[in-house]
């Protein structure tokens, strides 16, 4: 996949992604304003899971394009997957109880994810010298990273309150 | 010389090494410290000190602050009583600026049974079944009706009703408007026909007797007829719509931001771009926020009899955040009296004017979408009389016989809503047999289930212009009940 189309891939991916929590956040937030309930729960929530479905999405992705398309065109692919997010964490955040630090935080950290594991594929693609194997072993660490993630969510060691 | 600097030295030892001046605090619960849980209360709070300064006094109750400046001055005594919610833990401090902090813990005491208060100067033990009974003097009765709402039933003779001050009394007028439960034993005539003008539900909540025994008597039967209950939080709400234009702005702000990040898209896919539009748009979004104006409502229910000079009301204000921010609200004067906020949560501190006696502003923490209610009740004069007669055909023949004219409304009647034409006083108007109409909207249900079954209200919508600092986007009715025709 040349660089062009696989950016506008992730970008659309990360603007999909971002309008999904987007749906569910407002829908769950009317559904608590007409119960009466607290709506700043609700946006703790969608900040939690604007974070963890974009760092599933880089942990699934971000190794096997450092290794398919270099350092440069993986990181640039990882970026426009996270970055469309951005509105809506900041929206949900004046929503929600989250202190700034913990968000800028997990900002930063899916910033540094989004370089880091490109590299970690240019550096596999480089160890391993063939391009399938390569691809192959990025999947399967992609697989063990988004499940690591996973775990690590429902062991609740990603808890941004 | 040696001397002059020796004697500096003195005075400035001795000017850092005298005590700050001692203030004598003393903090009284009303009602002898007895309450329900989640009701109101009040503390009454006396300062005394021998030196002049201004001081800050702070009552906390759970998460509520109640805040306000009095000037001290030497050897006068400050009183002042401040509404508190009954939480467990009321403290009282006083803060002066030379930094010494006096406090005092104020017990609460929480009964699971209804709360029966017995102000009787003989101090003869009344009994009644299922209540708790709290012995008062007079002093122990507060200033504010929103206190009144920590017992449930009041007997109370004529020497203890002499000796309430004027705004104790305004207090238990504004609780007998309210249908409070009040037995009155061995009251003179002028006080009786005091308590009487302003009885609400008809006077079944207003006994008087000439003896303990007949009035406990009294009051035990008057138990058994169903007086309105308070209208909650949760009764109300649906008529206030402050956060859904705001869920709508935002989801609208959200839906250009993406339509217009998929327009760019499919122009460019340069990195920069992309880190950029998004960037900016989470500032634009911040920014937006900021200059929206925090929308706040006000939702007034009241409720009087025909021909009663005082009407009771219920009033709720609501504040939805845009932003996260500490919010100060000023409370409107004329609802100021006896405003409280609706919920234990969340922590809100309130600015009282101690020379007004009422409470000046609110402050809270708010964020986007989180709403902040503050609750007010009270009374305010009202002339409304209403009589309506039943002709053969069924037709029914409305009058004002008040002396001012009432403005178009709706009368309740039968379980239709019928409507009704403003009419000068003395004035009548004929409603067709079959005119009436099912209760159309949530206002005219809510107006009908409280009003008795085989009885008549009048409902009107308020004029809330004369009511200062409410927002635009406020709304008030009126229900008087009328006899049943």
């Amino acid at each position: 996949m040349t660089p062009a189309p696989s950016r506008r891939l992730a970008a659309v991916t990360g603007l999909a992604l971002a309008a999904a929590v987007s749906l569910w956040w407002l829908g769950s937030t009317r559904l608590a304003v007409d119960d009466g309930s607290d709506a700043s729960r609700i946006a703790d929530e969608a900040l939690q899971l604007a974070w963890l479905v974009r760092g599933m999405a880089l942990a699934a992705i971000g190794i096997h394009m450092g290794a398919l398309q270099g350092f440069r065109s993986g990181a640039g692919d990882a970026l426009g997957l996270i970055a469309p997010s951005w509105p809506l964490v900041a929206i949900a955040w004046t929503a929600s109880t989250v202190s700034w630090a913990p968000m800028a935080l997990a900002e930063l950290a899916l910033l540094a994810a989004g370089v880091a594991l490109p590299l970690i594929g240019r550096g596999l693609h480089r160890a391993l010298q063939r391009r399938e194997l390569a691809g192959m072993m990025a999947m399967l660490l992609g697989a063990v990273l988004l499940a690591a993630l996973w775990l690590s969510r429902s062991l609740g060691y990603l808890s941004l309150t | 010389m040696r001397r002059l600097l020796l004697l500096i030295l003195a005075l400035h030892c001795s000017a850092q090494a005298a005590p700050a001046p001692g203030i004598d605090l003393t903090a009284t619960p009303a009602w002898k410290g007895w309450s329900r849980p989640g009701r109101a209360t009040e503390v009454d709070i006396r300062l005394r000190t021998e030196a002049a300064m201004p001081a800050t006094v702070e009552v906390t109750a759970g998460r509520h602050i109640i805040r306000t400046e009095v000037d001290l001055q030497p050897g006068r005594s400050v009183r002042l009583q401040l509404p508190v919610s009954s939480a467990e833990d009321v403290s009282v401090s006083v803060g002066v600026p030379a930094g010494t902090l006096t406090k005092r813990d104020v017990g609460i005491a929480h009964s699971e049974s209804p709360l029966l208060g017995s102000g009787l100067v003989s101090g003869d033990p009344v009994q009644l079944e299922g209540f708790h009974t709290v012995a008062l003097t007079a002093d122990d009765l507060p200033r504010h009706p929103s206190a009144y709402s920590s017992i449930d039933a009041l007997i109370l003779d004529g020497p203890t009703l002499r000796a309430l001050d004027q705004r104790q009394l305004g207090a238990l007028l504004a609780y007998i408007s309210a249908c409070g439960r009040v037995a009155l034993v061995n009251t003179d005539a002028r006080t009786g026909q005091l308590l009487d003008s302003v009885r609400g539900c008809s006077g079944q909540s207003l006994p008087s007797a000439a003896s303990l025994a007949e009035a406990t008597d009294l009051l035990k039967s008057s138990l058994h007829a169903r007086l309105p209950k308070p209208l909650t939080f949760a009764d109300i709400d649906g008529s206030v719509r402050t956060v859904p234009p705001l869920l709508n702005r935002v989801a609208v702000a959200l839906a250009l931001y993406f339509a217009a990040a998929v327009l760019v898209l499919i122009f460019t896919t340069h990195a920069a771009v992309l880190l950029l539009v998004p960037a900016l748009s989470a500032v634009a979004a911040l920014a937006l926020l900021h200059t929206m104006q925090p929308p706040a409502q006000l939702v007034i229910w009241s409720e009087g009899s025909s021909g009663i000079p005082l009407a009771r009301y219920q009033a709720w204000q609501q504040f939805a955040g845009v932003q996260r921010v500490r919010m100060r609200v000023p409370i409107p004067p004329q609802l100021a009296a006896e405003a409280m906020p609706c919920k234990p949560t969340p922590a809100m501190h309130i600015d009282f004017d101690a020379g007004r006696a009422e409470p000046a502003f609110a402050e809270f923490d708010t964020r986007l979408f989180h709403r902040v209610s503050l609750c007010y009740s009270g009374s305010f004069p009202v002339s409304r009389a209403v009589s309506i007669e039943t002709r053969a055909d069924g037709a029914r023949i409305v009058r004002n016989s008040g002396v001012k004219a009432w403005p178009e409304g709706a009368l309740l009647v039968g379980g239709l809503v019928h409507h009704l034409p403003a009419l000068e006083p003395g004035a009548a108007a004929t409603l067709a047999a079959k005119s009436g109409q099912a209760p159309g909207d949530a206002t005219h249900r809510m107006a009908m289930m409280r009003t008795q079954v085989d009885g008549a209200a009048a409902l009107w919508t308020l004029e809330l212009g004369g009511v200062a600092g409410v927002p635009v986007d406020s709304k008030g009715w009126l229900l008087v009940s009328v006899p049943a025709p």
